[in-house]
């Protein structure tokens, strides 16, 4: 390192001005770069799950669209969990900040909206104005105004459909498990090559409802009603006794737990893992094609049953951008976004809205593409379980963590 | 008094409140929540509600004894092998290569370390493959890793590697001061002419002098390791994590209620920061102790063999660490398909970096934004606090007097746990300034800026041959006229490095990012971390490698510029 001083070096005034110069030339460089910046223009921040980069990049793709057509910024703020805003909200509630918050928009469903809604932290009775909304055929399909149970009352607005698929390796795994029971055999089996998310984390709470369900056959009419401690108790020792037996053979022998879902594609990928699952199939053959996953990636779904549930957007209370998060909404409900986001090579997400109502070259858009070899095929789907009442999250996720471990 | 004075005596208060009042007001944040007075909760009462929930939880003395353990046997690693670098290598040339070599790991961020070793360690990884199938007779990756082991050692590793380089440099640093640097090579000159090895002569004669003058830097390096999240939260175990995981676990925690508990952990977490420099405190009184009686025992060979062991295993580790990492990161960066155990991909692609290149715009204008402004500050801060302590006289103060306080005022927010002060200074600020987000973050950066921008700089200051402005001085100039038309332009280059140390700081800081923004400033260190836990390794070793890139390329710059703009020598010869 140059720390000495050399006098030698320094000749006079003009030497120092000309540095000058250039100095004040950088520094209006950088005033340029503080004035082009983000801080200036109309935004609405979105704060969605940031663990996919398709979903990253369609929101990008959305940003420069509504930038075009109404000089709306969308500012995807990437989050590792939804409940970190709303907490946040929650927070903002909490200090009194009624109507400058943070959040503008969010990605939203299950309990995390349960939540909301009852703590009174979203925009009430806005979906219903949307001009698009009426493509989603509500009157028809129930699934647009219930979300996990719960009514949604206006306070959020549909955006796609998922339903949970598994995935495996082919070159190491020829013949994947098929149901719950087949799958705790494969981790016997091969000890170390299968793994779920903490239950904090969406995929890691969705793995317990499936196994729920899977394990309990009769009790489902239960499951879609609120939680009592009766209800739990009668489906929770099946799940336990499958839990106990599972873990010792998890990745890292159960002792550490995968903190988010997007973590199970990169262990996949990694080739530690052989049998994953995802609540975004889409996302499977997208990652192959950008060398995440590898090439004898395949996707199939559960013959037991696969959890489906509609992902939403929603507005929180105190957003300063009410309208313009209103008009992204619009745009986002719009067949020519809906369609974009159908697309297998840009996200592949289902569309909320009743094809059957656009016009013809509309329609069109929505076209079957060709699949790709690791894409789950077409009607893979056996059963299509609807989530439970959004209250058994919370219970699940309770006692799986009194029961495994506080501070997971 | 002129406008150039009142200027100066104006830095050198702000200069002191910059460094005491973000980390008092934080400290005063987590304090009375975990005392249970927390009115947006309702608890308008205090309490021992809060302490009594910490202390329920199962664990905590794990979580607490895992931080104390991994800070201190990472730091007592780097400064044996630092130890023994110095001994092996002193006065000799190769010291100066070392250096060189291992300056790159000295400016990443603690995150693309940490993010890096990951890399390195994974079963899949291409240290694995290098002996797969042939050696290991692995034919598909292993399902054991070494990664979130629970003793915390892959936390170590990390740790220990970044920690190395910066006490070499500030041992380096100490050495270079003129009026050690006589004394000390005359000393090691007598050692060896009564029949010392030089390792000998360097351990019994020189260490002893040489490390009071690096113990604060040194339980900094200490106290940032007992409190630092990245390496943990990218490499540490999970059940239970180390303390200052768990704190920003449970800040962040979706029932506001585990804030008081977050809280009155992070109070634990300065308590165990502070028992991590106790202890240090005590090991260094026994072993100082101990080696007393060992310097007289005559032995003139001591230790030789054991620190040239220490030294060459450490140096061929982190050189194979480095390789291996660099190598890794890179072809993981480019690579398409990649099957276990092949040890090439099956082709190249440029697509993960056309990918984060489409991304990393907004992160990169923000870390610029924030790093320029938090550095540019600080040196105008940290120069015009220089330029007050050399006129103190016409202050009517001691020159001299001033300066050790105030460079112990230096390690307050350095010794002090970030994830204490950080969770209360932006409650703080979310109560006061809820919309000033960019002005907590850029306070936030500038509280980790400062000190490392002043010492820098401090170094060339005090060491200015003071005859130049004398003769300024003579000739009837101001003092305004002095300092900006003799003493800036002569520390173009030392002004140049600070900056690009202060912008690699600012650079690396992510929970100074991360809380004080609350996630919405997104810089290039907050979004590694993100993609590091998100599903693609190949994007994953892109924005590690971009983390790496950035500070590089400042230094480069202020080592270049200087020659280019203000060399005088270069054009006569031209």
């Amino acid at each position: 390192m140059r720390w000495s001083v050399n006098p030698a070096q320094w000749q006079g005034r003009s030497v120092w001005h000309r540095g000058v110069s250039k100095w004040v030339g950088i520094s209006l460089l950088w005033l340029s770069a503080l004035a082009a910046s983000p801080l200036h223009a109309q935004t609405v921040n979105f704060y969605a799950w940031g663990g996919s980069p398709q979903v990253n990049d369609y929101l990008q793709w959305v940003s420069a669209q509504t930038q075009a057509r109404f000089g709306i910024t969308v500012n995807h703020v990437k989050l590792a969990d939804t409940s970190d805003a709303v907490s946040r909200v929650l927070a903002e509630k909490a200090a009194g900040n009624h109507a400058n918050g943070q959040i503008d928009l969010l990605w939203i469903n299950g309990e995390n909206f349960a939540a909301m809604k009852q703590h009174g932290l979203l925009l009430k009775d806005w979906v219903h104005t949307l001009e698009h909304f009426t493509l989603t055929n509500p009157a028809e399909n129930p699934n647009m105004t219930r979300d996990f149970g719960v009514p949604t009352d206006g306070q959020e607005a549909p955006w796609g459909k998922a339903a949970m698929v598994f995935y495996y390796n082919q070159s190491r795994l020829a013949q994947p498990p098929q149901n719950a029971a087949a799958l705790l055999r494969f981790a016997q089996a091969h000890p170390g090559r299968f793994a779920y998310p903490l239950p904090a984390d969406y995929l890691g709470i969705s793995f317990l409802k499936y196994l729920v369900m899977a394990l309990n056959p009769d009790q489902h009419p239960q499951l879609f009603a609120p939680v009592t401690p009766a209800a739990l108790d009668q489906v929770t020792p099946a799940l336990f006794a499958y839990l106990d037996a599972l873990h010792p053979h998890l990745w890292q022998q159960g002792r550490f737990f995968p903190r988010q879902a997007a973590r199970l594609t990169q262990l996949m990928g990694d080739e530690q893992l052989w049998l994953a699952f995802s609540f975004t199939a889409a996302e499977i053959p997208a990652a192959v094609q950008r060398y995440d996953l590898p090439a004898a990636t395949r996707t199939y779904a559960m013959t037991d049953g696969s959890l489906a549930n509609v992902h939403f957007v929603a507005i929180p209370y105190n957003s300063d951008q009410t309208q313009a998060a209103r008009k992204v909404v619009n745009f986002l409900l719009s067949p020519e976004a809906q369609a974009k986001k159908y697309q297998p090579d840009v996200w592949g997400d289902d569309t909320v809205l009743d094809v059957s109502l656009l016009p013809a070259a509309q329609q069109a858009l929505f076209a079957p593409a060709q699949r790709h070899p690791a894409a789950l095929p077409a009607s893979g789907y056996h059963t299509l379980l609807p989530e439970p009442h959004a209250s058994w999250s919370d219970a699940l996720r309770e006692a799986w963590y009194a029961r495994y471990g506080a501070h997971l | 008094m002129t406008g150039f004075k009142l200027s100066l005596l104006a830095a050198r208060w702000l200069f002191i409140g910059c460094l005491i009042i973000p980390v008092t007001v934080g400290i005063a944040g987590v304090m009375v929540p975990a005392a249970g007075y927390f009115p947006a909760l309702g608890e308008t009462e205090f309490s021992f509600q809060a302490v009594n929930a910490l202390l329920a939880t199962p664990g905590l003395v794990k979580m607490a004894g895992l931080s104390l353990g991994t800070a201190l046997l990472a730091t007592a690693l780097a400064l044996l092998v630092t130890l023994a670098i110095l001994a092996v290598y002193i006065m000799r040339p190769t010291l100066n290569i070392v250096q060189h070599v291992l300056s790159p790991v000295l400016v990443i961020p603690h995150a693309a370390a940490a993010i890096a070793v990951a890399f390195l360690l994974a079963p899949g990884g291409w240290a694995a493959r290098l002996v797969s199938p042939w050696l290991s007779g692995w034919h598909e990756v292993p399902a054991a890793s070494v990664l979130h082991d629970p003793w915390g050692l892959s936390i170590v590793l990390a740790l220990a590697l970044k920690e190395l380089p910066f006490l070499l440099l500030i041992a380096l640093g100490v050495w270079s001061q003129p009026h050690l640097q006589q004394r000390i090579s005359q000393t090691l000159r007598l050692g060896q002419s009564l029949g010392y090895h030089p390792v000998t002569a360097f351990t019994k004669l020189i260490w002893p002098q040489l490390y009071p003058h690096m113990r604060l830097p040194v339980l900094a390096v200490l106290a940032y390791a007992s409190a630092n999240v990245e390496i943990p939260l990218i490499l540490g175990p999970g059940n239970p994590p180390t303390l200052a995981v768990a704190v920003l676990q449970w800040f962040n925690h979706i029932d506001l209620a585990m804030r008081l508990q977050a809280s009155a952990a992070a109070c634990l977490q300065i308590l165990v920061t502070g028992l991590t420099l106790g202890l240090w405190w005590l090991a260094e009184c026994a072993i100082a102790r101990w080696w007393r009686g060992a310097v007289l025992n005559g032995r003139h060979r001591q230790l030789v063999v054991r620190l040239h062991l220490v030294c060459w295993l450490g140096l061929t580790i982190i050189g194979m660490m480095m390789v291996l990492m660099a190598v890794s990161l890179v072809l993981s960066s480019m690579a398409t398909h990649w099957p276990f155990p092949a040890l090439l991909p099956d082709d190249l692609t440029l697509m993960h970096w056309q990918r984060a290149a489409a991304a990393v715009t907004t992160p990169l204008a923000n870390t610029l934004v924030l790093a320029l402004s938090v550095t540019g500050v600080a040196i105008v801060i940290s120069v015009l606090a220089l330029e007050y302590e050399h006129q103190a006289p016409q202050f009517g103060q001691h020159r001299r007097s001033s300066a050790p306080a105030l460079d112990m005022l230096l390690f307050v927010p350095l010794l002090m746990p970030g994830v204490a002060f950080l969770f209360g200074l932006t409650w703080f600020a979310q109560l006061m300034l809820p919309e000033a987000i960019w002005l907590v973050t850029l306070v936030s950066h500038l509280v980790y800026v400062l000190p490392y921008v002043f010492l820098s700089l401090a170094v060339a200051y005090r060491r200015f041959d003071t005859r130049y402005t004398h003769v300024a001085y003579g000739l009837g100039a101001s003092p305004w006229r002095v300092f900006s038309a003799v003493r800036l332009p002569l520390l173009f280059g030392p002004l140049c490095i600070a900056m690009a140390l202060g912008l690699a700081i600012s650079y690396s800081q992510y929970l100074a990012t991360l809380l004080p923004g609350g996630g919405e400033i997104a810089t290039l260190t907050t979004e590694a971390v993100a993609v590091a836990a998100g599903a693609s390794r190949r994007l994953s070793a892109v924005y590690t490698l971009m983390q790496m890139g950035l500070p590089l390329v400042g230094f480069v710059l202020a080592w270049w510029l200087p020659t280019v703009l203000f060399n005088p020598a270069k054009k006569a010869s031209s």
